[in-house]
């Protein structure tokens, strides 16, 4: 009896929802909603799912969207090649784009990137470096740096600075160590004379006065960090999915965007629509304190636009450090039909 | 060597397993020790040697050793007690290694004491490709090394089989007759007793008591000639029935334990 | 009664009498040198071909031609050498660091009753911990460097010969013991010509296993900083999803812990050739 009046209130309340939301009421009730996997990492730079799941976006759209969470960026992908997610969002690797060029996976719309004033990624000096003479990026070159993996977005970041200032990854010592905790441990232990680091590592770092930090990646070199991708096989199969999904992606970034990146005309970042409500839907999600994850809030194009040349760029330096097939066409690893760009 | 044990109690923890043995070994004599099993043989023979402590009582030896003795009181074991890794000359000499020697004497030593024992041409072998009276052979030619004044034998013969037993047999009396050494002599067999003993031990069961000690009145060169076989007959008889009556009472107090 | 009984059995039983059927085969062990090998091949052929006829996408499992590739790859620009010569240096320094480390304390842990009162719940207490927990410790008391590679492998290796030499010592029959006190050899003599080869057999096994430790620990100690190495190049290659290179890099791997195990099989049937 309960069962039964509880199911009909329920039935009610989604109806009404339905209707508030302009969807035809038929359409929300008639048919079940469709099941799709997306693979994300317990980060802010996630957010925009985050945010899309919780306030109902995907929904909307007929989807009922399951995260799947992973500890590292490697593992996205992967999951995506073998089936177990459809989607996936995450950070830009040299292991992403060798599946790409097997064909298992394809960039369709933007995530976060380093953008200027934007605190993301940070380089940092040990003291003993920066007492030695490393005060800016470009003081870099020359230096040991621990980065996670050979491949991994720390890798590419060097390589931009080095585009930047006229050298190469040749001309510095690349420890690599797996994660960022061990990194911590080197850099702490003085065994390598800079780090590039996470913003809430790189200010925790800082305030134990473990070290000095010399700017943001963001400002010194903006690039298209991460991506939402699929499988070209779900593209073709299965593109109405695909197109629900990015327009409930899309809705949120706009969403986060509007929240998280303003600026005023001074140039300040100021909080915008709903900054407490999706700021709380963030920590939620990654267990994070807000306080923490608005001070490492990345910055996302409200139109989910990839920095195409940056991409482009991406699989080049990969490709010249000989980590990625040379055979692979950039412009072949993205399908930007959907997102529109 | 003369071996003087008196009023000797062993324990180990509350289990009284020796119990006021009093004993005199006279030089050259060879004493046979036999007894129900776990009545204490083993014990006596490790208290003798030194290498168990004796509860109470007093164990001494007198008397002269002879010339060039390393280890006046040495022990031949049943299981042989050879390390499978050495060869045969090397486990004879084992027991040279600490003592300072001439490489010449030490040749000396191990070679005649090979030579004695028919293992002369085995010197290089492992225990693994000898037969058990082989390598109780080369226990024996490892006693000889150190040219002992007293041995102490536990049972040295009951791991072979019958063939062998008499061939080694032959090998203590042809010993005995060149060396005179004193020895205490632990077995369960009857024949082994009364071909190499003069005198026989009977300990009681556990406690071990002494019994009785029986004298063998004929010489050990003439055992085997019919005149003396009467004698040991009758020696034989009265052996067995101590023994008999104590393993019989040994026997059940084990099955109601 | 008599005509219950199965007419047959009776009357061959009585009349013509019957050979002796031969019943006892079967449950020995035979040699057959060539089964593993044949099997072997079967295996691959059967992966190479699932491979072509496009059963298993190659970046699943990556046929065996690729892995091969991959592996000429390695040899011909000379990575291969590279690798195995730095994983190869870090092995043998971890290896016998932990080994001399933990034969002395297994020695002093079979010997001396109070350092193995000491000694066993220490070992049981630090010997399930997982070795890659305490990397960034390492990383903090070793560095980045050699050291803490070394460490690694070292500590590894250490508790299973620890454990291994003292059981191997507990292994050594004790009436050698006494039959060596019996002849008055002093202490030394004993742990020299006794104790030490009786405990040589429960040793070597133990290498056995702290062999195959330090080749799993390799890939452990090469995550931290390592530029060359088996383990370093295995990691890169799954990092890259290259699993063709991976792949290659896991048969170096297993290649290499055949030949130890050569290596060692020689060694006892050099050393134990009395059991
Ligand atoms: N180290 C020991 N600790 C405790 N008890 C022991 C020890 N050695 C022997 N015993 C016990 O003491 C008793 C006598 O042992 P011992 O070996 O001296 O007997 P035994 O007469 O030689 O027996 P067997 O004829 O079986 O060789 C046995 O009950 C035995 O279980
Ligand atoms: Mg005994």
């Amino acid at each position: 009896m309960t069962l039964a009046r509880l199911t009909r209130r329920a039935v009610i309340a989604t109806a009404g929802a339905a209707f508030a939301a302009g969807i035809p009421m038929s359409a929300a009730l008639a048919q079940p909603l469709e099941k799709a996997t997306v693979g994300v990492l317990a980060l802010s730079s996630s957010g925009p799912i985050f945010i899309a799941k919780a306030k109902g976006y995907f929904e909307k759209e007929g989807l009922d969207v399951e995260l799947k969470m992973f500890t590292s960026a490697q593992q996205v992908p992967v999951a995506v090649t073998s089936g177990d997610a459809d989607f996936g969002v995450t950070g830009l690797t040299a292991g992403f784009y060798n599946l790409a060029s097997k064909g298992a996976v394809t960039i369709i719309a933007a995530q976060s990137r380093d953008e200027p004033s934007f605190p993301l990624s940070a380089y940092l000096a040990t003291n003993a470096a920066f007492d030695a003479g490393l005060k800016t990026p470009a003081d870099l070159k020359g230096k040991r740096i621990a980065i996670t993996t050979v491949g991994s977005t720390f890798h590419y970041m060097i390589g931009l600075l080095a585009q930047k200032h006229g050298f190469t990854v040749k001309d510095v010592t690349m420890v690599p160590l797996q994660d960022v905790p061990k990194m911590v441990a080197a850099f702490k232990g003085g065994q390598v004379d800079a780090i590039i680091a996470p913003s809430t590592v790189s200010r925790q770092l800082v305030a134990d006065g473990a070290g000095k930090m010399l700017g943001w990646v963001g400002d010194e070199t903006p690039w298209q960090l991460g991506a939402l991708f699929t499988a070209p096989k779900t593209m073709k199969d299965r593109r109405p999915l695909v197109e629900k999904f990015v327009r409930a992606y899309k809705t949120a970034l706009a969403e986060y965007h509007a929240a998280f990146n303003g600026k005023d005309a001074a140039g300040n970042l100021v909080k915008g629509p709903g900054y407490d409500e999706l700021l709380g839907i963030i920590a939620d999600a990654t267990k994070q304190k807000p306080d923490i994850v608005a001070a490492g809030l990345p910055y996302v194009d409200p139109q989910a636009r990839l920095l195409v040349d940056d991409i482009v760029n991406q699989v080049k330096f990969w490709q010249s450090e000989g980590q990625v097939d040379k055979a692979l066409d950039p412009k072949s690893v993205m399908d930007l039909s959907i997102a529109g760009q | 060597m003369r071996l003087l044990v008196s009023d000797l109690t062993h324990r180990y923890d509350d289990l009284t397993v020796l119990d006021g043995i009093d004993l005199t070994l006279a030089e050259g004599e060879i004493l046979a020790v036999i007894g129900p099993s776990g009545c204490g043989k083993s014990t006596l023979l490790g208290i003798a040697g030194g290498i168990v402590a004796p509860s109470s009582g007093s164990i001494r030896v007198e008397g002269e050793v002879p010339d060039g003795c390393l280890n006046p009181i040495t022990f031949i074991f049943q299981d042989f007690a050879l390390l499978p890794w050495r060869s045969v000359e090397d486990n004879v000499g084992l027991v040279l290694e600490h003592h300072p020697l001439s490489a010449a004497e030490r040749r000396e030593r191990i070679d005649s004491g090979l030579r004695r024992m028919g293992l002369w041409e085995f010197r290089q072998a492992l225990p693994k490709q000898l037969s058990g009276g082989m390598r109780q052979r080369v226990g024996i030619a490892r006693a000889l090394a150190v040219r002992p004044a007293m041995l102490l034998l536990d049972e040295p013969l009951s791991a072979l089989d019958a063939q062998t037993r008499e061939l080694l047999m032959d090998d203590f009396l042809e010993l005995w007759r060149r060396e005179k050494t004193t020895a205490l002599y632990v077995t369960h067999n009857l024949d082994e007793a009364l071909r190499l003993a003069d005198r026989v031990c009977v300990l009681s069961r556990r406690p071990g008591r002494i019994r009785e000690l029986v004298t063998i009145e004929e010489p050990r060169e003439r055992r085997q000639e019919p005149s003396a076989q009467a004698h040991l007959a009758e020696v034989r008889d009265r052996l067995w029935h101590l023994m008999k009556a104590e393993a019989q009472m040994a026997d059940r107090e084990i099955a109601r334990a | 009664m008599p005509d219950s009984l199965n007419p047959t059995a009776v009357s061959t039983a009585s009349s013509l009498g019957q050979p002796v059927r031969f019943r006892g085969g079967g449950f020995t062990v035979k040699r057959h040198p060539w089964a593993a090998l044949a099997a072997f091949a079967v295996l691959i052929a059967l992966w190479e071909g699932a491979s072509r006829l496009g059963l298993a996408s190659p970046l699943f499992l990556p046929p065996p031609s690729a892995v091969g590739h991959a592996l000429v790859g390695m040899v011909t620009d000379g990575s291969l050498w590279l690798n195995l010569k730095a994983s190869l240096g870090r092995i043998a320094v971890g290896w016998v660091l932990g080994t001399a480390g933990g034969m002395l304390v297994g020695f002093a842990m079979g010997i001396f009753s109070t350092a193995r009162a000491v000694g066993v719940p220490l070992v049981s207490a630090f010997f399930p911990i997982p070795k890659i927990a305490l990397l960034p410790l390492f990383i903090l008391w070793f560095g980045i460097g050699e050291p803490s590679k070394f460490a690694t492998i070292g500590f590894g290796v250490f508790f299973p010969t620890v454990i291994a030499t003292y059981s191997a010592i507990d292994q050594v029959p004790r009436n050698l013991i006494r039959m060596a006190q019996s002849f008055g050899l002093p202490w030394r003599s004993i742990l020299r010509s006794i104790v030490l080869p009786g405990a040589l057999p429960g040793i070597l096994a133990g290498f056995r296993i702290t062999a195959s430790i330090a080749l799993i620990l390799v890939v452990a100690a090469e995550m931290i900083g390592a530029e060359y190495g088996i383990g370093a190049f295995v990691l890169m290659a799954g990092n890259l999803m290259q699993t063709d290179t991976l792949l290659a890099g896991v048969l170096v791997l297993s290649l290499l812990g055949l030949a130890i195990g050569t290596v060692l099989s020689q060694l006892e049937r050099r050393l134990l050739n009395w059991r």
